[in-house]
């Protein structure tokens, strides 16, 4: 009706969130998935020449796709924040300095801090699309990659989707204004697939950057992640924090969250993180969600794990999760091969091992 | 001592037996819990003992002697009172004036009545001011008021149904307080109740019953709530395991997405999404609010004007003070209760048919069209196999099978996306139900959006594509059909 328009400021402001069902139906296949390697705060996972690279820190470990000891392939001075690959075998490792370094390929040694004239600040994500060319998802243009909790304090929206032509010199800005792009996927028609993470939702990005990015998928009921396609069709989504009302009040109270970011660890904000349950001193939210000394896994935490798997239009049709009481929480990044789905937990310090069949 | 002692009681109505000789009995100064599924026949049984329908066969006997009621108000003579979810008080009418109301002096002073009810309250203790509008109470300070009236007129034996479900907690704890004060004055209590928790912790024994027959009575410490859910789903689950499903509908888009909604004491922040191409079942016992949800999704019922949640209906959000505009965005609700909200009964089946062709605003000019109105009749009528004698029968004169497919041809007359059945098989006949299970499988098919309400497990089972389970307002839970057991969704409804 026409006056309810004229009512909403006067019946409150309510921050709601979706529900966890349907297609996001809990369950604990995260949670239960084969650990295929233990691995400190895994960032980004390639696979690349019959070996799965773990970016873990500064180290980028080689992993044999069957299992078994790492090799150490690179070690750099700061953090990996994303992976990328091109088909000639070159490698892009975003730092989260703000560089992306080129290795091997055609354009091996080159460092990249600026491209269309926007310094690099907080590359998230990479997605690489025939010769040289790399789009890069630089999640703000005021906080580093592994500082995105400051961003969504902040109510950052200065992240910029950036594509570069390493083999003819051109970059080019195709989106900025977004709330930390924390994902890429480029389709076969050249426009990009984002995962804005801090507003829930994926947008399409046209090739040429010119039309206003529309949104795909909104309204998740966690913070999106990183993209990948899967095998039989479809797509891989993380999702690397579920959405939780304390937080959603929390973003509503500038006063607030101010004074929080000014005082408070920031391992005990009351903000989405990934992992949590470690000390007595992080927020307790809602009340009832430890009995016994047994977290509950309906709890609303501030960490949880979860992948999705979308259609090709972009619907939710199944998802994988480790639940409030579990442990492989905050999923930065998920690649297939062979029919089986390597998921980094980062919150959980694991790679996992899931049969694709699974989900 | 025994009090009251049914005999082999039984109730059928039409050839159905909704109650199967049940021998039932309660002491003086006992609270007795009766706990079933819904249509396991308690409500039928304690009308019976309180008058309110006379027995098919079998005996009441009260101190030990048979006696019939010729209708409550004779069984309350006789010490029986039955307090019903639906209060009869007069609402305009002060407390006072209720609990002496049909009891009044020749000269009545206003004052005298205030004094007197106020005496009998604080004999009570009963912490209610006799001279508030019973319209601006809450509903336990209702219930209080209905109770003192059943104590003052001597009633010995009090049945409360299903007394807890609209009540908050904190008037849940003034409630309980009242039946123990009862107890103490050694009134006899039934107890109908879908809240286990709430039976386990105040009554002395408890009855379960299930299809019309008592399945156990025992002491309540000899009870936990696995052996109730157990002794009340018993029945079926080797027949429902028959009708299991083995593939569920793919999901599609998210239709109709339920955020937080909430109104009063009833529908508590619930959330939940319904997706095209789906049959969601939607389960919960009397007053987990499933009913009015789906009301509040259609316009029929309204959400809290604060904080009250939100609707979106494709992601845009939506807020209907109606059902037209509702209709007119393709949501339809197909009621449980047909013949006070589902027809108009002394019109034919194409007038019924016709009424919800034009509350969909689908005609263009404002004149009957006795063409398009006999159009649409036979359409729907071969449609969905509604037979009647003659085409002009009216409604009423039809089965009740006919008469919900008039129903469901009402609302799919309307061309909706989202179709809500409420309890859409209730009171018709078996081959009926089976051509109804299969429109709706057929709309699911087809793309819409459909959602099933039902207190039946087995038919949730058989269509549901997946069960949300209420609770106290709330869905709870998410089964798919596939792993689901009757148990476990009982289970997650009475936790």
């Amino acid at each position: 009706m026409w006056w309810d328009a004229l009512l909403d400021p006067f019946r409150g402001k309510a921050v709601t969130i979706p529900p966890m069902d349907g297609a996001f139906r809990p369950n604990t296949l995260l949670e239960t998935a084969e650990t295929f390697a233990e691995v400190a705060h895994p960032e980004a996972l390639l696979v690349y020449e019959g070996r799965l690279l773990v970016a873990s820190g500064a180290d980028l470990l080689a992993f044999p796709l069957e299992g078994g000891a790492p090799t150490l392939f690179r070690r750099f001075e700061t953090t990996i924040s994303a992976l990328g690959a091109f088909p000639d075998g070159g490698l892009a490792i975003a730092l989260v300095a703000g560089e992306i370094r080129f290795l091997g390929g055609r354009f091996d040694g080159r460092v990249i801090t600026e491209v269309a004239g926007r310094r690099i600040h907080a590359p998230t994500a990479l997605a690489t699309a025939g010769e040289g060319v790399v789009y890069v998802a630089d999640g703000s243009a005021r906080f580093a990659a592994d500082d995105w909790q400051s961003d969504l304090m902040a109510h950052g929206a200065s992240g910029a989707v950036l594509r570069l032509d390493l083999a003819e010199g051109e970059g080019r800005i195709l989106a900025d204004g977004l709330a930390w792009p924390a994902g890429l996927l480029v389709e076969p028609d050249r426009s990009v697939i984002v995962s804005e993470a801090s507003r829930h939702r994926l947008l399409r990005i046209t090739g040429d950057g010119r039309s206003k990015p529309q949104p795909v998928l909104s309204n998740l009921p966690g913070y999106p992640a990183r993209l990948a396609r899967a095998t039989t069709g479809g797509i891989w989504l993380t999702l690397m924090a579920p959405r939780n009302r304390l937080v959603e009040l929390v973003l509503t109270e500038r006063a607030y969250r101010e004074d929080m970011v000014a005082t408070v660890p920031r391992d005990l904000w009351i903000a989405p993180q990934m992992s949590s349950g470690n000390s007595f001193l992080e927020p307790l939210q809602c009340g009832g969600v430890v009995t016994m000394g047994v977290r509950k896994p309906w709890a609303p935490g501030r960490s949880y794990g979860l992948i999705a798997r979308l259609d090709d239009h972009f619907r939710p049709i199944s998802s994988l999760h480790s639940r409030a009481d579990g442990r492989r929480h905050g999923i930065k990044d998920m690649v297939e091969i062979g029919g089986v789905l390597f998921a980094a937990s980062r919150g959980g310090n694991a790679v996992l091992e899931i049969e694709t069949g699974a989900a | 001592m025994t009090l009251i002692e049914t005999r082999a009681l039984s109730k059928s109505y039409r050839g159905n037996l909704a109650v199967d000789a049940v021998d039932f009995d309660i002491a003086e100064g006992e609270v007795h819990a009766l706990l079933g599924e819904n249509g396991a026949g308690k409500s039928t049984l304690t009308k019976m003992i309180a008058g309110v329908v006379p027995p098919s066969s079998g005996e009441i006997l009260l101190d030990g002697k048979p006696v019939t009621f010729d209708g409550p108000a004779d069984a309350l003579k006789q010490g029986i009172a039955m307090v019903f979810q639906e209060t009869s008080l007069v609402p305009s009418m002060t407390v006072a004036q209720n609990l002496y109301l049909g009891d009044e002096k020749f000269l009545n002073r206003l004052r005298g009545v205030a004094i007197s009810a106020q005496q009998f309250l604080q004999s009570l203790n009963f912490t209610v001011d006799p001279t508030a509008t019973v319209a601006t109470l809450g509903a336990a300070k209702r219930q209080m008021v209905e109770i003192a009236r059943a104590v003052r007129l001597k009633a010995r034996i009090i049945i409360f149904d299903e007394p807890t479900a609209t009540l908050t907690p904190e008037e849940k704890r003034h409630f309980f307080a009242l039946v123990r004060r009862l107890k103490e004055r050694k009134v006899a209590v039934i107890f109908i109740s879908h809240a286990l928790e709430e039976a386990l912790q105040i009554s002395d024994r408890i009855t379960v019953m299930r299809d019309g027959a008592r399945v156990v009575t025992d002491v309540t410490a000899n009870f936990t709530r696995e052996t109730i859910v157990r002794a009340m789903v018993g029945r079926t689950l080797a027949g429902s395991d028959a009708a299991r499903k083995t593939t569920v509908r793919p999901v599609g888009d998210k239709v109709l997405s339920v955020q937080d909604l909430s109104m009063g004491a009833i529908v508590k922040n619930t959330s939940f999404s319904i997706f095209a191409g789906q049959i969601t079942g939607l389960f919960g016992l009397v007053g987990s609010g499933r009913t009015e949800t789906a009301k509040i999704i259609a316009g029929v019922m309204k959400r809290d004007f604060n904080r009250g949640g939100e609707v979106a209906l494709d992601g845009k959000p939506v807020r209907y003070n109606t059902p037209r505009p509702a209709m007119q965005d393709g949501i339809v609700y197909v009621t449980e209760d047909r013949k006070l909200e589902g027809f108009f009964e002394t019109m034919s089946i194409a007038e019924n048919l016709y009424s919800g062709h034009l509350a969909a605003g689908e005609n263009k000019i404002p004149v009957v069209s006795w063409a398009e109105m006999t159009r649409l009749a036979e359409s729907w009528s071969r449609t969905l196999n509604i037979r009647a004698i003659n085409p002009d029968a009216r409604v009423v004169e039809l089965s009740g099978g006919n008469q919900q497919k008039v129903v469901i041809g009402k609302g799919l007359v309307q061309k909706p996306r989202l179709v809500i059945f409420d309890e859409p098989t209730r009171g018709v006949d078996v081959a009926a139900i089976a051509e109804i299970h299969h429109l709706i499988e057929k709309l699911a098919d087809d793309g819409l959006a459909v959602v099933v309400i039902s207190s039946y497990l087995p038919e949730i089972l058989k269509l549901s594509d997946r069960i949300l389970v209420c609770r106290q307002g709330r869905v709870v839970e998410e089964f798919s059909p596939l792993d689901a057991s009757e148990e476990r969704i009982m289970y997650a409804s009475v936790h």
